[in-house]
């Protein structure tokens, strides 16, 4: 490969995932829709660029793998196949098979090659090609010898449309001259016209001319390479005084083995050993292909001369595997593709930002009180910059979330022939944008959401068809922007959550007591218990209720939250609420004492402030206050934060009424200082996880300021009302 | 605000252990009337004493959080964590701001004295006791003209105990 | 003054490799998605001292876009490298037709492409 394209290896990676989603999306229409030739020609040139590209990195495994999956599409696309069931089946896994050659690429990890050779031949016997076994080793190569320098003799009469084509035959001579030594140029006018009916565009002179060179005649073909089908060209070799070979237009057949313009070709690089022992006629070819075939792996000569054992020569080979992956791992770097209008629009806004702090510099050298509103107006100016950028520099990060959609149709598409039911997937809000990370870390939570849905929430056809409903079950997948956040909804219309079996289910694993009283929304937050699950059979596709408390730690993890909405017999929805950004949250910045904390907004659903008489204390429970009639846990910040408050009656502090898993809190604190969007900082990169704070960030006075966790804060609350117990 | 610049601060940090005193600089820091040193290598910088953000539910020798252009610094109250009183800070009190396995962290003594050259000749194991800090964090006392200097082991300081999460071990 | 190149693929990948090595080689680069793009970009634009283009690409292929080029005026004269996968004698035969000055293989490197365009103009 070269090494100066060596920097675009990153990128081709990414637009290889981009085809392969395409080719897979397409695929997968497609057995829809088999007569689709636009989408036969989306999927089509997909496969193409991947076949292009990684044959410039030297990916010659997938260049080979991606070539025939393009015959057989090139077929299909041109009419001289059909799209069967069985030939979309097999361009599928075909696709996942790509998918593993490339991350071999890329990473290094494992391909199983019995899968890639298998496909291969299914291709090829599906684009009636005949198969046959092909040479992977390389001999090793003679050394060159020096050619003896050779004189050609060349006649050229080029086409007379020579020049429309934008041929020069300038370049022509000097290519040429850069082979040797060109002389005896003489040009034949003969056939030039009369000026008046001379048509200036058009070519009507020929050269004979003669070069000396050591270069062979390939070389020297070459140069004619776009041009000698279309001139009249007759190459003459001078060898020891004689002429010999002749080659023209007219007489094409004179060269049985016109050679390509490859790398090789034009290089003049050896060929293997093998080649010319074929090509001169020593061997035959067949004889070539077995040699290659008996020709060993150093790993088993060793073995075979007793100087290794196998387990040894495993051991190594996994080595060197692993090496090989880690080595690959490390220069793995993340990148993003950002559309250059992006980028162009920011550098404006950087250049409009020059310009008023300008402006301000200017003012301010020169200021007079007079001048305040002309500050103020300027400062403002400033503001907005300034909000401009950052929102510009976040949507920089911003992917549509359909790149996280893509894997569903494929993935419902193997549930449902797996699981025996039959489920349409409605994708909508495929557009709407979030940043990279995040987008990242919801493919597992989401894959978890639509198989549980597919697996335990769509029922089996006949029951739906029992229950009057359509035998075929649906599961929609929406996203949409909700104020600073994205909500992501799995809804399916299935048999709903089953109330009585969670919640016995839950006694039996002592989770709640037989005769607590629980709300809906904290019986549906059952299922999201590690080990918790209810389907009756264990199948392949859902595992053994692990999933469910993986979804739920995950969405914690990325700052959001998961509702569940749920009618018996009607269809279950799953709402994912997560901020659009890792980087940055909303916040309400908070008081107590002489401490400023931000709570995540996304957690606040009131504040009030309550009356006395409202709160009552419960042993082992702490304290109660009733909020319209339902009792919430109240928690002191200044008790979990051990701090100095301010207030400690309720009644004169605020109580801010904080959601977290469909369960609600009162969080007691001085004062609400304000609303405002913080950089979230890591407290772990230099110091480590703190109870009850989820992160710092920077304030406008310069100090750090903390982000509470909600849940950290609550369980603090809870060990210490335990403890009080 | 810096007191101090260090330009070799930067230089080899991280690749020094904090048992490596073999003939190197030490920066010497008092606490009370006790001089100390830490190998300069392991010294990013030295700040004034500016307010911190107190971490809630921490130990009494976690001062806090400060903003370090933007990095989120934790503070060690150097007195508290060796088991000395802790005093009221003045106008030459410091925070040394040191890295530990790619960790930043700043602690506070009371105040900079000095960078001194000791050779390892000069330098002896800590004594069994005498010294009014614990003498596990201590990787040997160096005699420099009439001073004794006790070197501290930074990564033992700020590795002990339940501080161990701390560095990120 | 710098030589101008218009360089025409669907695979931003491509693109920039191709734009990279003519950026090195001293060229003014414009780069287009596809022959639709490029129509557009250069259809009231600056004269280009050469064309580099993909075939296989959506919204126009690379065999309309060699056609369309051939009707502007500036374009008449200009020097169209197609880009190929396979050197397979129809596809040079529907290019030349259409008017392309000849062709680079793909996988290539930098220093063979720039050969191939050294056939056709001075670089």
């Amino acid at each position: 490969m070269s090494d100066e394209f060596a920097q675009f290896q990153e990128a081709f990676f990414e637009e290889a995932a981009e085809h392969l989603a395409i080719v897979e999306e397409g695929l997968l229409a497609l057995e829809q829709h088999p007569e689709d030739l636009d989408l036969l020609g989306k999927i089509f040139r997909s496969a193409h660029s991947i076949k292009g590209a990684s044959g410039m990195f030297g990916f010659n495994a997938v260049a080979q793998f991606t070539h025939k999956m393009e015959t057989l599409l090139d077929l299909l696309r041109n009419g001289h196949k059909t799209v069967t069931p069985q030939i979309a089946d097999l361009l599928l896994k075909s696709t996942d098979c790509l998918k593993t050659l490339i991350d071999a690429a890329k990473n290094g990890s494992a391909v199983d090659d019995e899968t890639v050779q298998r496909l291969s031949t299914d291709l090829a016997t599906a684009s009636d090609i005949k198969v046959k076994a092909e040479a992977k080793v390389e001999t090793a190569p003679l050394p060159l010898t020096p050619h003896p320098s050779r004189c050609f003799h060349i006649a050229w009469t080029p086409p007379a449309w020579l020049f429309q084509r934008g041929l020069d035959p300038l370049q022509t001579f000097k290519e040429l001259g850069s082979l040797g030594t060109l002389s005896e140029v003489q040009v034949d006018v003969t056939k030039l016209p009369e000026l008046a009916t001379m048509d200036p565009e058009a070519c009507y002179l020929s050269w004979t001319m003669k070069l000396e060179t050591v270069k062979g005649r390939d070389i020297v073909d070459a140069v004619f390479e776009f041009v000698h089908e279309d001139s009249v060209l007759v190459i003459t070799e001078e060898v020891r005084g004689k002429e010999s070979g002749v080659r023209g237009a007219e007489r094409p057949s004179s060269t049985p083995h016109p050679l390509p313009l490859t790398p090789h070709g034009v290089e003049g690089e050896p060929k293997p050993l093998g080649e010319i022992l074929v090509e001169s006629g020593v061997v035959t070819r067949d004889a070539l292909d077995k040699a290659l075939s008996q020709q060993k792996r150093v790993g088993d000569i060793l073995i075979e001369q007793h100087a290794a054992t196998p387990q040894q020569i495993s051991q190594a080979l996994q080595k060197q595997r692993e090496s090989a992956a880690h080595a690959k791992k490390g220069t793995d770097t993340a990148s993003i593709r950002v559309d250059t209008a992006k980028i162009d629009k920011l550098i404006n806004l950087v250049g409009e930002l020059v310009i008023t702090q300008s402006m301000l510099n200017d003012l301010g050298f020169r200021f007079e009180m007079c001048q305040m509103p002309v500050l103020l107006e300027r400062l403002a100016q400033l503001e907005r910059n300034t909000r401009e950028i950052q929102e510009r520099v976040m949507g920089i990060r911003m992917l549509p979330i359909g790149t996280a959609f893509s894997r569903f149709p494929r993935l419902v598409r193997d549930l449902s022939a797996k699981a025996g039911k039959k489920i349409q997937l409605v994708l909508s809000g495929e557009e709407t944008e979030l940043d990279k990370t995040v987008i990242e870390a919801i493919g597992d939570p989401l894959t978890h959401l639509v198989r549980n849905s597919a697996d335990h929430g769509l029922e089996p056809p006949e029951e739906r068809l029992d229950n009057n409903k359509p035998e075929l079950g649906t599961i929609r997948l929406n996203a949409f922007h909700e104020g600073g956040n994205i909500c992501i909804t799995v809804e399916d219309d299935g048999r709903g959550l089953n109330r009585e079996r969670i919640l016995a289910k839950a006694v039996k694993q002592g989770l709640i007591g037989e005769a607590d009283k629980i709300a809906d929304d904290q019986i549906w937050a059952l299922i999201f218990k590690p080990g918790f699950s209810t389907a009756e059979k264990v199948t392949d596709v859902s595992g053994r209720g692990v999933g469910m408390d993986v979804v739920k730690r995950n969405i914690d993890a990325l700052g959001g939250t998961v509702n569940i909405k749920t009618e018996l017999g009607k269809g279950t929805t799953f709402t994912l609420r997560l901020p659009l950004t890792l980087a940055i949250i909303e916040g309400m910045t908070i008081r107590v004492g002489k401490e400023t904390y931000i709570v995540p907004l996304l957690s606040v659903v009131e504040s009030i402030q309550p009356k006395i008489d409202a709160i009552k204390t419960v042993v082992g429970k702490g304290e109660l206050i009733n909020v319209r009639g339902t009792y919430l846990t109240m928690v002191r910040l200044y008790e979990v934060f051990s701090l100095q408050p301010e207030f400690t009656e309720p009644a004169k502090a605020i109580l801010l009424i904080l959601e977290m898993e469909g369960e609600q809190v009162a969080l007691m604190v001085d004062e609400i200082l304000g609303q405002q969007q913080v950089v979230i900082k890591s407290m772990e990169d230099n110091f480590r996880k703190v109870d009850g704070v989820a992160g710092a960030t920077i304030l406008s006075d310069g100090a750090v300021g903390f982000i509470l966790d909600v849940r950290g804060v609550l369980e603090i609350a809870r060990r210490g009302a335990l403890m009080a117990a | 605000m810096a007191a101090l610049a260090l330009d070799t601060a930067t230089k080899g940090r991280n690749q020094q252990s904090g048992d490596a005193t073999d003939g190197s600089q030490f920066l010497t820091f008092q606490l009370g009337d006790e001089v100390y040193g830490v190998d300069i290598l392991r010294v990013q910088e030295i700040k004034g004493y500016t307010s911190v953000t107190k971490i809630p539910n921490q130990p009494s020798y976690i001062k806090g959080v400060m903003n370090l252009r933007g990095t989120i610094v934790p503070i060690i109250e150097l007195r508290a964590k060796v088991g000395m009183e802790t005093v009221d800070y003045t106008a030459h009190t410091v925070i040394v701001v040191v890295v530990v396995q790619d960790r930043i962290m700043g602690f506070v003594v009371d105040s900079v004295s000095d960078v001194l050259n000791i050779s390892k000749q000069d330098i002896q194991a800590p004594p069994e006791f005498g010294t009014k800090v614990d003498v596990s964090f201590l990787n040997g006392i160096a005699k420099c003209g009439s001073n004794l200097v006790a070197l501290l082991n930074i990564d033992r300081l700020l590795t002990d105990g339940d501080v161990r999460v701390a560095a990120g071990f | 003054m710098s030589k101008t190149a218009l360089v025409v693929d669907d695979s931003p990948t491509m693109r920039q490799m191709v734009a990279f090595t003519l950026t090195n080689a001293g060229f003014t680069v414009v780069e287009a998605e596809n022959g639709k793009d490029a129509v557009n970009k250069v259809a009231r634009g600056p004269k280009m001292d050469i064309v580099v283009t993909d075939l296989n690409m959506p919204e126009m292929d690379g065999i309309t876009l060699i056609k369309e080029l051939r009707k502007i005026e500036v374009f008449k004269f200009t020097p169209i490298l197609m880009l190929t996968t396979e050197s397979t004698e129809a596809k040079k035969k529907a290019g030349k037709e259409a008017g392309a000055t000849g062709w680079i293989v793909k996988p290539f490197n930098p220093e063979l492409m720039l050969k191939v365009i050294a056939k056709v103009l001075p670089v």
